[in-house]
């Protein structure tokens, strides 16, 4: 089975994601988001979510089917996110792709949303994924990896000690009264402003942080930074501070994962999660990796957030590389490691 | 007459059966509460291995949303892959079939205190499901803990298909917080 078509589903946060893919070609790619639900909630709730999962999953996998011009007998294998993310939400896939599996009679794989998100990379570069550092930056995780194998090796070299940097984004929208989700918001508006005009912190950069926590990230000194900000400038100039905020942010992300090529001598960075669909992260990232000699691969911006693509890219990898399935009383793992590349 | 595979996670039991008119050609349960996720397909693998089947009837309430959600999710992508129908049923009405009085009430736990419930008399359901606190719920005799009877759920007629959540998620929207 040298070109796989595995059906991929996603509903580990607010979108009910279902993907298909043949080998490396995207054949599918829908999504149906409950995130106007959450807006006025100012995050997600997790039970509306999962309400809108159980609601929107038959019509997306119809949407799915029809788009790719497969039926549903062609279905090689099934691949779910079986972790980490919101369990209630997580159960709503794990169900619907436990019932495909077993009504098709094919194979399982319950796959880490997080590699899935570095393995999206698959669909749209040539070269082979590993070995890679990766930066997955996303609402809910910041880490840096290194990726040996996608289908089953992949070390963590740092993560987030408090907020993700999505959740930065997010809060940092939320009292400049940006809306939710705040990354577009911010991306958009600092586009108008002074990425130095002023100077917020770079977390865990002191020489000491350097030598004991090279590429682990904290956030939440910048968050209070630019909130005591706020408070003491009545007339603060909007566009500015974006600008600035955002800038912190793709500064430190790309700081240590440069860092960390360099240390690894692993002369590839592929950057995915929803904040790689920033457009200035993706600008600098570009800029730094050319001077650095390292190859960058980002996914296109709609595949960085959450997809469905992700999840069959990764599963069908798995098959590729002649991973076991899943065992078909699997769990899901809401805080299932990144390093657990499947269930 | 079609062989039914009949699911249910709307209690702390994950039950499955295939029934072909009142016969049972395989029941299997799985006790555990947040266990439907692993339990339900185990099941569904071991009652495919002794009969196929040609429609799906899944319980859809009322109760405990997460497991409920892993049985419908299941059921209703089971029937897309088999393109064969599915139908929802009140889980209640599958307890309610094996007790055999004029009048009664099954309650099933509805956690954070509460329980599911409804009156039946003469062997039907009187108006809707409720939630309520136990100790408002009195008047005949109750039944709790009871398990859906699954030759009941896989003969129960009509088509519910939305869950029978009865209670609406917890949040408090920005603007409305103190």
């Amino acid at each position: 089975m040298s070109e796989p078509i595995v059906l991929g589903i996603e509903t580990s946060c607010d979108e009910t994601a279902v993907g298909v893919v043949r080998g490396r070609t995207l054949l599918a790619n829908v999504i149906a988001s409950s995130v106007e639900e959450h807006a006025r909630f100012g995050g997600v709730v997790p039970e509306i979510a999962s309400r809108a999962h159980l609601e929107a999953m038959i019509p997306t996998l119809h949407q799915a089917l029809k788009d790719s011009k497969i039926s549903l007998k062609d279905i090689d294998a099934v691949a779910v996110t079986g972790g980490p993310g919101l369990v209630g939400a997580l159960l709503v896939g794990v169900g619907s792709a436990a019932g495909l599996a077993l009504g098709l009679n094919k194979p399982i794989y319950a796959v880490n949303h997080l590699a899935a998100h570095v393995s999206v990379d698959y669909l749209t570069h040539d070269n082979p994924l590993d070995p890679t550092i990766a930066l997955l930056v996303s609402g809910g995780h910041s880490s840096l990896l290194q990726v040996d194998d996608i289908t089953g090796s992949i070390t963590k070299l740092g993560q987030t000690m408090d907020d993700a940097a999505g959740e930065a984004f997010d809060k940092i929208a939320r009292v400049m009264k940006l809306g939710f989700p705040g990354g577009p918001a911010i991306d958009k508006l600092a586009k108008a402003g002074g990425a130095s005009a002023i100077n917020f912190p770079r977390g865990l950069t002191t020489s000491n942080d350097w030598q004991t926590r090279p590429f682990d990230f904290s956030f939440s000194g910048l968050k209070t930074a630019v909130a005591r900000y706020l408070e003491a400038t009545p007339n603060y100039a909007r566009a500015d501070v974006a600008a600035s905020f955002q800038e912190a942010i793709v500064d430190v992300l790309l700081l240590k994962a440069l860092a960390a090529c360099k240390q690894t001598g692993i002369d590839s960075l592929v950057i995915a999660g929803g904040v790689a669909a920033n457009s200035r992260l993706r600008a600098v990232a570009q800029e730094r990796c050319d001077k650095a000699g390292v190859a960058l691969r980002v996914p296109s911006p709609g595949l960085c957030t959450d997809n469905g693509a992700m999840v069959a890219a990764l599963g069908s990898l798995m098959v590729s590389a002649g991973r076991a399935p899943s065992p078909v009383a699997f769990d899901a793992d809401s805080s299932l490691p990144v390093t657990t590349v499947s269930i | 007459m079609s062989r039914i595979l009949a699911i249910d996670t709307s209690t702390s039991r994950s039950c499955v059966a295939i029934i072909e008119g009142d016969k049972v050609l395989y029941s299997g349960f799985r006790d555990g509460a947040t266990a439907h996720g692993p339990s339900l397909p185990a099941l569904v693998q071991e009652a495919l291995a002794v009969n196929d089947v040609d429609e799906v009837v899944v319980g859809m309430g009322p109760g405990p949303f997460t497991g409920l959600r892993v049985g419908i999710a299941f059921a209703q992508s089971f029937a897309l892959a088999r393109q064969i129908p599915v139908r929802g049923v009140c889980s209640l009405d599958a307890i309610a079939a094996q007790v055999h009085e004029s009048d009664f009430i099954i309650t099933v736990d509805a956690r954070r205190k509460e329980v599911y419930w409804a009156r039946y008399t003469d062997g039907t359901r009187v108006g809707e499901a409720a939630v309520n606190f136990p100790a408002d719920v009195f008047g005949t005799t109750i039944h709790a803990d009871l398990f859906p009877d699954m030759v009941a759920l896989a003969n129960l007629p009509g088509n519910i298909t939305e869950p029978i959540y009865l209670r609406r998620p917890d949040a408090v929207a920005t603007a409305d917080r103190p």
